[in-house]
């Protein structure tokens, strides 16, 4: 298997030693950018609650049991452990409702098991399509988006084919 | 039911403090990647290959914007990249008036953004060392190659598109 461990730490490593390099007040750019990563998380939170709530209540209602039972054809046929449906299939349209559902997954089947790792892979290696593009169209007057959409879903598709192929 | 429902929304708060820690760490972290400049020594590096994927783009103004977008993209410097990405939609909006083909060149910016190109997926890594993962960063060199293949797929897909749609 692929071995990233050294990656980040070599990273932020490196990221350390140009800034003392070049003498930048680094504790005063951390404070700065971790006060806006604050205020992040407390935005994030009210979404993310009700994420989690509807989430519970489909777990609790057999709704999620039901959705991963009829997308288990589809899910087998793209190689993909049956459980990531719901990841697989909300990752495009909303952040915080597939974080949530990523973390569900890590905890139920392990962050190390074959679903943790292919679920970890769907959400990093995928963007929230339909809000982006929403974003990025949303100050301009002509707001066709032509083919945008379906190229990008196409190219999530093949990363989620092959976040199945490498696990 | 309304168990449930409770239950959900305590998940959300315990999962906020481990998602709070990676998004404080990373993203002062982040600050100092911006202090050094790195998105703007990527443009310089990359910045000529842009011109072969949106050859619509003639103003040096609208070339810059969607390079500093794409690389701050990349950084995972969201809060940066947004701004950046609509100005330059704004300033190829302003070049379609007197060139329609323009319009390839937007479409091609949204799927670049929409089929993510961010190197180090931050917000997984707190999530998967939170879950007590053994080994947290085992997902980042995969994660990198599915984040290529989906931008590949997506940039050669909307070139395909360019292309069928100038000979029609």
């Amino acid at each position: 298997m692929l071995d990233s461990s050294a990656i980040l730490p070599v990273l932020l490593l490196l990221l350390l030693a140009f800034g003392a390099l070049r003498r930048l007040p680094m504790l005063d750019l951390f404070l700065a950018g971790a006060k806006h990563g604050l205020r992040v998380a407390v935005e994030v939170l009210p979404n993310l609650a009700a994420m989690m709530c509807a989430i519970s209540l489909m777990r609790a209602s057999g709704l999620m049991d039901a959705l991963c039972t009829a997308c288990a054809p589809v899910m087998q046929f793209l190689g993909l452990p049956a459980q990531v449906a719901p990841l697989a299939f909300l990752r495009p349209i909303s952040g915080s409702a597939s974080l949530a559902l990523l973390e569900e997954l890590l905890n139920a089947y392990g962050p190390d098991s074959r679903v943790g790792l292919v679920a970890s892979v769907i959400m990093g290696s995928s963007e929230t399509v339909f809000y982006t593009v929403c974003v990025y169209m949303s100050g301009l007057q002509h707001r066709k988006t032509g083919y945008a959409v379906p190229c990008a879903l196409a190219g999530a598709l093949a990363s989620m084919w092959l976040a199945g192929v490498l696990f | 039911m309304l168990e449930a429902a409770l239950q959900g929304t305590a998940e959300a708060i315990a999962l906020i403090v481990n998602l709070g820690a990676g998004y404080l760490f990373f993203c002062g972290m982040l600050e100092i990647v911006q202090a050094l400049n790195v998105p703007m020594a990527l443009v310089k590096r990359f910045g000529g290959g842009l011109k072969r994927l949106m050859p619509g783009i003639r103003s040096q103004q609208t070339l810059n914007a969607v390079a500093l977008n794409l690389s701050a993209n990349m950084l995972g410097l969201g809060n940066a990249a947004t701004p950046m990405g609509m100005e330059a939609m704004r300033l190829m909006e302003a070049e379609r008036q007197s060139r329609p083909e323009v319009a390839h060149d937007m479409y091609m910016l949204l799927v670049l953004n929409a089929t993510s190109i961010q190197l180090l997926p931050t917000t997984v890594l707190a999530l998967r060392v939170a879950a007590g993962s053994a080994a947290p960063n085992a997902v980042i060199l995969p994660t990198l190659l599915c984040t290529a293949v989906s931008t590949a797929c997506g940039a050669l897909l909307a070139a395909a598109m360019r292309k069928a749609a100038r000979h029609a």
